[in-house]
């Protein structure tokens, strides 16, 4: 092998993300001025995105392949739409404009403008049709999501009511475990400030410390359910602490609970 | 998502459009979480890296400066998932530099990708060439980390990485638009 062979071998490792900092440095800038280098480049690159996506989540959890919550899109889109723009949406909101009075040659002009108009909200109203098409296409994917989110839910439900559950009582709520399952469930929590989030701290058997858990975030009335995900019998304290957006990695709050589940 | 509707859709995010970034949630958040999982291997911190991923994408959506959506998000997901990992572990490994968000060549793209597709071509490729990729892509460690695991030589490491992802190149060939 010549030393350019050895070179478009560590071109695939770059291309693969291998390469430790000095050497992906050297390998990129030969890039910039060798062409047989970057043809190899540009032919593994979707070979290394391939490979990204063979760990693509599998959509359906009845074959027991793990899929993130529902909830984490909840908490995803209210976070941007709290920062999104406001739409104008009312007529009301306007700027009233001042009222022309037309003058008589000009009314001819109009007649043809507004048959010129007809023409195209006529084909403005079959485009509008494609979309609706394409709109009632993605309510149905929405159906099947929020169909999954029901069943998860009528879980979460039959777990919090069962006669079977320990429910230990905390400020505003209460920390409910039915066998392996764990969930925090506040009736009246406030809305943390901007930016932040409350975290869920879990200690379990024989842990000298917490280690941390799920961010979330109640409803506008103060309502919060969340699943926690970790094997319940073996969790032997629980607590809620508010932190930055993301979550911490240590908590940075005094607690708003500790709970022993005992 | 055909590759034209997820650029289509990055432009209306660029106008702060909410309805536009939901789409793209829906379509690759699986393709995020997957890889943050599969680096992470745990669902709480998998669903974080999810989190972080997205709303960077929010808050700057100018990071992406076209090409191939779903790689350039996966690379992001794996970068954000390897520092989860690093910042975790204090271990002597080495490891391997993040990859770059963006490419400056012009790199061809995927027009749909079959998630399933992909997994059977990747256990088609020889376990000599799969493993070494895998552990180079997921455990986000150097060519050289790998050679010392496994006790081949790192020239061969190197030699395998490459005859591997061509071999996988070319079983995907169908899957990439020309």
């Amino acid at each position: 092998m010549n030393g350019h062979d050895a070179m478009l071998d560590d071109v695939a490792v770059y291309a693969l993300g291998a390469l430790p900092p000095e050497q992906a440095r050297a390998v990129s800038e030969h890039l910039a001025s060798c062409k047989e280098c970057a043809a190899e480049y540009r032919r593994l690159k979707p070979a290394v995105d391939a490979v990204a996506y063979s760990a693509e989540a599998c959509p359906d959890a009845a074959t027991g392949a793990v899929v993130p919550s529902p909830r984490l899109k909840t908490r995803i889109m209210d976070e941007v739409r709290r920062s999104a723009p406001a739409r104008l949406s009312n007529v009301g909101e306007m700027r009233a404009v001042r009222p022309i009075v037309w003058p008589a040659y000009a009314v001819a002009a109009a007649c043809l403008a507004v048959a010129l108009i007809t023409t195209a909200f006529n084909i403005s109203l079959n485009e509008a049709v494609r979309s609706s098409k394409a709109q009632i296409a993605q309510l149905g994917s929405q159906a099947k999501i929020l169909h999954r989110e029901v069943a998860v839910q009528s879980t979460e439900l039959a777990d919090l009511t069962s006669t079977d559950s320990q429910h230990y009582a905390v400020e505003d709520g209460e920390v409910v475990r039915h066998g392996n399952r764990l969930y925090i469930a506040m009736d009246s929590m406030h809305m943390p400030p901007r930016g932040k989030v409350y975290q869920a701290w879990i200690m379990r058997s024989g842990a000298s410390r917490m280690t941390p858990s799920v961010t979330f975030m109640p409803d506008r009335t103060g309502i919060a359910v969340i699943h926690v995900p970790v094997q319940a019998s073996r969790v032997v304290e629980l607590a809620v602490s508010m932190e930055p957006e993301g979550g911490s990695k240590q908590p940075t709050s005094k607690p708003t609970f500790i709970v022993k589940l005992t | 998502m055909a590759l034209e509707n997820a650029a289509r859709l990055m432009s209306r995010v660029r106008t702060r459009d909410a309805a536009a970034f939901e789409s793209l949630y829906d379509a690759y958040h699986r393709l995020v979480y997957g890889v943050a999982f599969r680096i992470v291997g745990d669902v709480a911190v998998a669903e974080d890296v999810t989190q972080t991923v997205f709303l960077k994408l929010w808050s700057a959506p100018e990071r992406f400066d076209g090409g191939n959506f779903g790689g350039w998000i996966a690379r992001v997901a794996r970068n954000q998932a390897l520092d989860v990992v690093r910042r975790k572990s204090h271990s002597e490994t080495e490891l391997s530099e993040a990859m770059p968000d963006s490419d400056l060549l012009e790199e061809r793209v995927f027009s749909e990708i079959d998630a399933a597709q992909v997994r059977r071509a990747i256990a088609q490729l020889p376990a000599e060439q799969r493993e070494p990729i895998e552990l180079g892509f997921f455990g986000g460690i150097t060519h050289a980390e790998i050679a010392r695991r496994t006790g081949i030589p790192l020239g061969t490491i190197k030699t395998r990485i490459r005859t591997g992802l061509g071999k996988l190149r070319s079983a995907l060939e169908g899957m990439v638009a020309v």
